[in-house]
């Protein structure tokens, strides 16, 4: 049963097993809110599965364009769209071509949101045609359409068969980048970013019978079931929750920083290392506490 | 024969859903989809008739004894109406508008505007509280009470400081053992309690299909 | 389409593929034919069309573009008893080459899936270990049950509420009625409401699923019937909140907050909401048992509750409570064919194992 009666005066060690859970509360909101509002980085350092993405993208051949499939939603916003944002700043910063797809009709908005973001962080440093982010010509968001089985097995074949017209209404067909990326085969890598196991259909359909490469970027609970696949070879590369989406910031920023592209911009997931790593040390510290007044109070009733 | 109906129809379905397993034949496969889309849709959408009038009526008679904290029930039913309304009849499809006009200066209120914006968030705040919850609820059961209880207590600061950049700089090899522990004895121990669950599962299906187990009729036990 | 692949046919330097063969699929129920073939040796292969024409027909349908690492396909678009023969044509940016045709095959519906007779198999013993050990319960034997220490608290949780003067809460989970756990749960409402009805205590059942709603409302009330107090059973106590996982979440907590049960249980299929759940009960100093078979989820519920049951111990519970043979019987089933399985992957290791050692292939 749970303790709840007192027993006369109680010693500091009772108090302290005891204590008001708002107390808890109000520290846990502490350490999550204070390095939102005075941060403190702590970069991460790259994992092998990020780097082995990374450096798939970033030595990628110019005339290949990286797509990414948006199979999220907005519930696991906080630890993908990060991912999303890191990648289409990796994609343009090194001039690749780049097609965007949701499987997920809800991930649609939130894939309209990074484009817009990071279009607007390149296209304000741009000073020639070369150097903006024009959509049609470096991009492409081909939107969303079903069933999934049939889109990734006719992607195989023409796109713009798949997605008549992009998310904004233009003929796909008619659009400058369609020239470039036409099917898998002008693809160099496929990045399935995803909250449940599509990053596998893509594997089962696309993989199987067209050998596209994929890479995949899920959350921190599903990161386990996915290391079979990176281990033999089927993703080359992965990103797991937002640590794997920090580190993909990280090793952004030094190539951007290589190009002189020193913009300071905003890394979502790298700002949050610091919530998430004081929140962790936070709990790790009350488990402590909580078993030194345990074992203080076990030796006084001994 | 009150009783005898609804067992024989439970035997006759459970029967007949085991046996469309190891039949392939379309005719079979058609009669089970059959069951399984239509006629289960249909008894779900009686049932969300009778979900609703109990809801309903739990709030008025809250509103009628003047219970505690009965305004909120007025809240709840004026939600409900206002919500069935705009989606009944302010169509489904924001780019095809229904009866009602949905869009006011700008302004949406269509049950998809509704849903992603008020829905969705409180969602996401209702969610948001597990983050506190896990802090007390650790500070409050994780206690070294004895071998097992000091084991859990480790692989949880392992699988913590694994989790973040820290866990590296504490420690080089540690979230590679904290991958190892999840992908190891983590997953042996989920493998062994589902084998337990999905023959639970089997036995408890069984009970059903052959009317041992007779509570779901109303009353417990079996006979 | 055709015409062009005739013409890059007299002038293509392309392999075409080879073996075309083309069968029935085999377990299934019918108007699907396999289609197979050995890919084109060429490299710059981009991808395979694969061409159907029926017994009779003059022309070739085009059915769907297979990529260059594919060497089968599956046209799911056959009528039954039709002959079709099938060609692959290998094709690349510039040109096209297509194989022979294969023989005619005739897709068929099948009465037994031969795939599935290991379950077949699987099933008879397990029905046999039930149907043993049931009989040995209608014939009176004791069997022995392991104690359940969630279960056996019940009585003394639905006591401590009845002295307290508070209302025990169930919560049958979230899911619904064809969830397995949630009939696990209702027949442990059953058991719980019988004792609720014979205390005085009053019951709160807050349900997610409007028919686990009516399936629980009319447990409760034959419940309260049983145990001869039809009087106490109100309408009230059994009702549906809402069928939205968060919204579901904060109704209990609220009712935990203001209605403070002394008992709560949580029993039934969970997720995310779990541990709001337990720890909002917990602050309120109420005894929790909860169970459930939902693995991601035990973990908050043994930090939070008081007792919880883990995986199958939710099913073995009804059968706990009532002490009814039969269903004492069919735990008792269940528990040696858990150990027949054992036995099985224990063997299979140790061959799997064996196998690998050098000096036995020899033998």
């Amino acid at each position: 049963m749970t303790a709840q009666d007192g027993t006369g005066r109680r010693n500091f060690w009772q108090k302290l097993q005891a204590i008001d859970r708002r107390w808890i509360y109000l520290v846990v909101w502490l350490v999550v809110m204070l390095p939102l509002i005075f941060p403190f980085y702590i970069k991460p350092r790259p994992t092998p599965p990020t780097e082995k993405l990374f450096q798939f993208i970033d030595t990628m051949p110019r005339d290949k364009a990286l797509a990414i499939s948006i199979d999220y939603g907005p519930d696991t916003q906080a630890e993908l769209q990060p991912m999303l944002v890191a990648l289409l700043r990796h994609a343009f910063a090194t001039h690749h071509r780049v097609g965007m797809l949701a499987m997920v009709i809800t991930g649609l908005g939130l894939g309209e949101d990074a484009l817009r973001q990071v279009t607007a962080e390149f296209n304000a440093h741009a000073t020639t045609h070369d150097d903006s982010v024009i959509n049609g010509e470096d991009y492409a968001f081909w939107g969303w359409s079903t069933p999934p089985v049939t889109v990734i097995l006719g992607m195989g074949e023409n796109i713009a068969k798949v997605f008549p017209v992009d998310y904004y209404g233009a003929k796909t067909e008619s659009l400058p980048i369609t020239k470039h990326l036409k099917n898998y085969g002008d693809i160099g890598i496929l990045v399935s970013i995803a909250a449940s196991a599509f990053p596998l259909s893509w594997i089962n359909l696309a993989q199987t019978q067209f050998g596209v490469r994929l890479g995949c970027g899920i959350t921190a609970v599903s990161a386990a079931d996915f290391y079979p696949y990176l281990n033999s070879g089927q993703f080359s590369g992965m990103l797991g929750g937002m640590k794997g989406a920090a580190e993909y910031e990280q090793l952004v920023e030094e190539r951007m920083a290589q190009n002189d592209q020193v913009w300071h911009l905003r890394m979502k997931g790298t700002e949050a290392m610091s919530s998430q790593s004081a929140a962790h040390l936070a709990i790790i510290a009350f488990i402590i506490i909580g078993n030194i007044a345990f074992f203080a109070t076990r030796r006084r009733k001994s | 024969m009150q009783r005898r109906l609804p067992l024989i129809l439970v035997l006759l379905t459970g029967i007949f859903g085991a046996i469309t397993f190891f039949i392939p034949h379309h005719a079979l496969q058609t009669a089970d989809a059959a069951m399984r889309n239509d006629v289960q849709r249909i008894i779900t959408a009686f049932g969300l008739v009778l979900g609703v009038g109990s809801l309903l009526q739990h709030h008025f008679l809250k509103i009628r004894r003047k219970m505690e904290n009965w305004p909120y029930s007025y809240i709840t039913i004026i939600t409900l109406v206002v919500s069935a309304v705009i989606g009944v009849f302010g169509g489904l499809d924001p780019t095809k508008p229904g009866i009602l006009p949905t869009h006011i200066a700008g302004f949406s209120f269509h049950i998809q505007t509704l849903f992603t914006n008020m829905l969705v968030p409180l969602g996401a705040t209702m969610f948001s509280l597990l983050a506190f919850f896990m802090a007390s609820a650790a500070y409050r059961a994780f206690r070294a009470r004895n071998l097992e209880a000091t084991l859990l207590l480790a692989a949880a600061f392992i699988l913590m400081l694994g989790a973040v950049p820290l866990g590296r700089m504490i420690f080089h090899p540690l979230p590679s053992f904290a991958e190892w522990i999840l992908a190891v004895p983590n997953m042996a121990a989920k493998r062994g309690i589902n084998f337990g669950i999905q023959l639970g599962i089997f036995a408890t299906a069984l009970k059903i299909v052959l009317g041992i187990e007779r509570g779901w009729l109303g009353g417990g036990g079996g006979k | 389409m055709i015409l062009s692949c005739f013409v890059a046919l007299l002038f293509s330097s392309l392999a075409p593929p080879g073996d075309v063969a083309a069968r029935d699929v085999p377990n299934d129920g019918g108007g699907s034919i396999a289609v197979t073939w050995s890919p084109s040796p060429d490299t710059t292969v981009t991808g395979y069309y694969v061409l159907r024409q029926a017994k009779g027909d003059t022309t070739w349908d085009t059915l769907r573009f297979a990529g260059r690492l594919a060497s089968e396909y599956s046209d799911g678009e056959t009528k039954d008893r039709t002959d079709y023969r099938y060609k692959v044509a290998a094709v690349t940016p510039t040109e096209s080459a297509e194989s022979a045709a294969s023989t005619f095959a005739a897709s068929s519906p099948q009465w037994f899936d031969t795939e599935t007779i290991p379950a077949l198999v699987g099933t008879a013993v397990l029905i046999f270990m039930f149907a043993y050990f049931i009989n040995r319960a209608r014939r009176g034997r004791n069997l022995f049950i392991r104690r359940i220490s969630g279960l056996d608290a019940v009585d003394e949780a639905l006591g401590r509420a009845t002295e307290m003067g508070r209302p025990t809460l169930y919560v049958p989970g979230i899911s619904s009625i064809a969830d397995v756990a949630t009939i696990a749960a209702l027949n442990i409402l059953g058991e719980v409401a019988k004792k609720t009805a014979k205390f005085g205590t009053p019951l709160i059942v807050p349900t997610a699923d409007p028919i686990v709603y009516t399936v629980a409302r009319e447990m409760v009330k034959e419940s309260y019937t049983t145990a001869g107090r039809p009087d106490a059973f109100n309408q009230d106590i059994v009702f549906f909140v809402t069928d939205q996982q968060f919204a579901y979440a904060a109704a209990v907590d609220g009712i935990m907050t203001r209605e403070k049960p002394a008992t709560n249980f949580l029993v039934g299929m969970f997720y995310a909401e779990a541990l709001i759940l337990a720890e909002t009960g917990a602050a309120t100093g109420a005894v929790q048992i909860a169970g459930t078979d939902a693995v991601t989820q035990l973990p908050f519920f043994i930090t939070a509750c008081d007792y919880t049951l883990i995986g199958e111990e939710l099913y073995a519970a009804s059968a706990y409570l009532s002490r009814e043979p039969l269903l004492l019987g069919a735990i008792k089933g269940q528990d040696y064919s858990k150990a027949i399985i054992v036995g099985v992957i224990v063997v299979a290791t140790l061959l799997a194992l064996l196998a690998g050692v050098p000096v036995l292939k020899y033998l």
